[in-house]
């Protein structure tokens, strides 16, 4: 009973040194230590979740649907900036927001970077965070940026270096360059749709027809976003067209 | 070989008797009808829709299976002490260290088959929105299991010191929670300045790190759970065992 009374709590707290000896050696952080964590918007009860219940990925999923229904949300537009559209005479928009993605979206950089802030490894939101910044809104830097933090924290993380090579063709001016740069990023499951259609488009200006035609099949058959399956349909549909012109 | 059978057929107990709690039912609807409402953050998710999909639906079961855990390791040897259950089981030749094995078998037993039961309706409906088995999924439930055996053993520890199931459950709860924070606060501790950093690092140890089996979140990096994982849940779970049977063996039944 007194050797009981002895051993037993000796024993444990051993056998608990040992698992965290074990822990401690076997760990590897994968993600940005908290420091690096910037909420950007209402959100800091969702963050404190995501590392108390460790669910850092489904957290950065949910940044991620936010980012794009921030994205995907018309701006409103600021005083006197409001034009009469041509397309539709005698209403006065602020833009049309189309596959093109134009606008000013100021938040757009401090959301896309608080995903990888929760999950570098969420290459399919940095690529189309830091595509849709450079390509669509101009903001080539932030989208270096943004790549750069991925790949501080996912180092072996190929397409964040792939597509910074693009940023830098595409601030360079040369646009078959960035064709070129992203085609081994179009085959890979992580890529999203936004770039395929940069891709596609890409390659459709500088003539390679039968280019473009391969990237936009590809969008029409794996996208289930449908304003790019519709685009790529009408895209391929043209193609066609003029490959049957003698 | 006969004291293996003893602490079978407790296990065997404690499994048919968790399995038959309304509670258990309740769980199992309450998991179905999550897993099923993550299909709608999945279409809004669009081309991540698979991604989404995989990560509610691990979450949720891994939740969901924590809940029961809990709620079952909380109560069950206190509930065995107030019904006067547990003189019986001890009158008979039953070493205390089976008895407790075989609960905690027991537990284990059933926290499988939730994660298991639960893992079939979420693949399930993975296949119904024609996507795979996801590549990490099996490390995913392993590591689930595992942070599921490390915290169901020390709730039993827990369990018998505490005053109510409730109690059980907070504390563990919250062992639950900083041992996900473990990572970050050792990051912390270490900005500490002066003597307080290795007293913090020091107190650190007492919190297991289930960051390491947490092959769920880190799918995109390596999910694939280390050796040194199941030697860490292992050593965890026999410290809270023989926590426990000392606590157990200072009580007079």
């Amino acid at each position: 009973m007194t050797r009981a009374r002895f051993f037993l709590p000796a024993a444990a707290l051993l056998a608990w040194g040992a698992g965290g000896f074990a822990a401690s050696r076997a760990y590897r952080p994968h993600f940005p230590p908290p420091s690096e964590i910037q909420v950007p918007v209402k959100g800091a009860a969702g963050d404190m979740f995501s590392l108390a219940l460790g669910t850092r990925r489904l957290f950065a999923d949910l940044w991620f649907i936010r980012l794009m229904q921030y994205y995907g949300t018309r701006e409103k537009p600021l005083a006197g900036e409001e034009r009469e559209c041509a397309e539709h005479p005698g209403e006065r928009h602020h833009d049309h927001h189309g596959l093109n993605g134009e606008g000013l979206y100021p938040e757009f950089f401090s959301r896309a970077r608080h995903i990888l802030e929760l999950d570098p490894h969420f290459a399919s939101a940095g690529l189309y965070a830091a595509g849709s910044l450079a390509f669509n809104m101009d903001r080539p830097a932030e989208a270096e940026a943004l790549l750069n933090f991925g790949i501080k924290y996912a180092p072996r993380e190929w397409k964040y270096a792939t597509l910074l090579a693009a940023v830098g063709y595409s601030k360079a001016q040369d646009p078959a360059a960035v064709a070129r740069t992203i085609t081994p990023l179009i085959t890979d499951k992580d890529c999203p749709v936004m770039l395929k259609q940069l891709a596609a488009f890409l390659n459709k200006k500088a003539g390679d027809l039968a280019a473009a035609a391969v990237i936009y099949a590809d969008i029409a058959a794996t996208s289930r976003d449908a304003a790019y399956v519709d685009n790529a349909r009408r895209e391929l549909e043209k193609l066609s067209k003029k490959a049957r012109r003698p | 070989m006969r004291l293996l059978r003893l602490t079978w057929a407790v296990a065997a107990n404690a499994f048919s008797e968790s399995v038959r709690h309304r509670f258990f039912t309740l769980f199992f609807v309450f998991a179905f009808a999550s897993v099923y409402a993550s299909v709608l953050a999945g279409v809004m998710a669009v081309d991540q829709e698979a991604r989404v999909l995989a990560d509610f639906g691990l979450a949720l079961i891994e939740l969901t299976a924590l809940a029961y855990a809990l709620f079952n390791a909380a109560s069950v040897l206190l509930k065995e002490a107030e019904t006067k259950t547990i003189y019986l089981v001890f009158s008979r030749p039953v070493p205390r260290w089976a008895y407790l094995a075989g609960k905690l078998w027991g537990a284990l037993l059933t926290a499988g088959l939730m994660l298991a039961v639960m893992a079939a309706m979420h693949l399930a409906l993975l296949a119904l929105r024609g996507f795979g088995v996801p590549a990490f999924y099996g490390w995913a439930l392993a590591g689930a299991f595992l942070k599921l055996a490390v915290i169901t053993a020390i709730a039993f520890f827990v369990s018998l010191f505490s005053t109510s199931p409730v109690s059980t459950i907070v504390i563990s709860g919250i062992l639950w929670t900083a041992g996900h924070f473990a990572s970050e606060a050792r990051f912390m501790a270490e900005r500490v300045p002066g003597v307080a950093a290795p007293a913090l690092k020091g107190l650190l140890w007492l919190i297991p790190n289930l960051q390491i089996f947490n092959a769920r979140d880190a799918a995109g990096a390596a999910s694939a759970l280390p050796p040194a994982a199941f030697a860490a849940a292992g050593a965890w779970m026999l410290a809270a065992c023989l926590g426990s049977l000392w606590l157990l063996s200072r009580k007079e039944f």
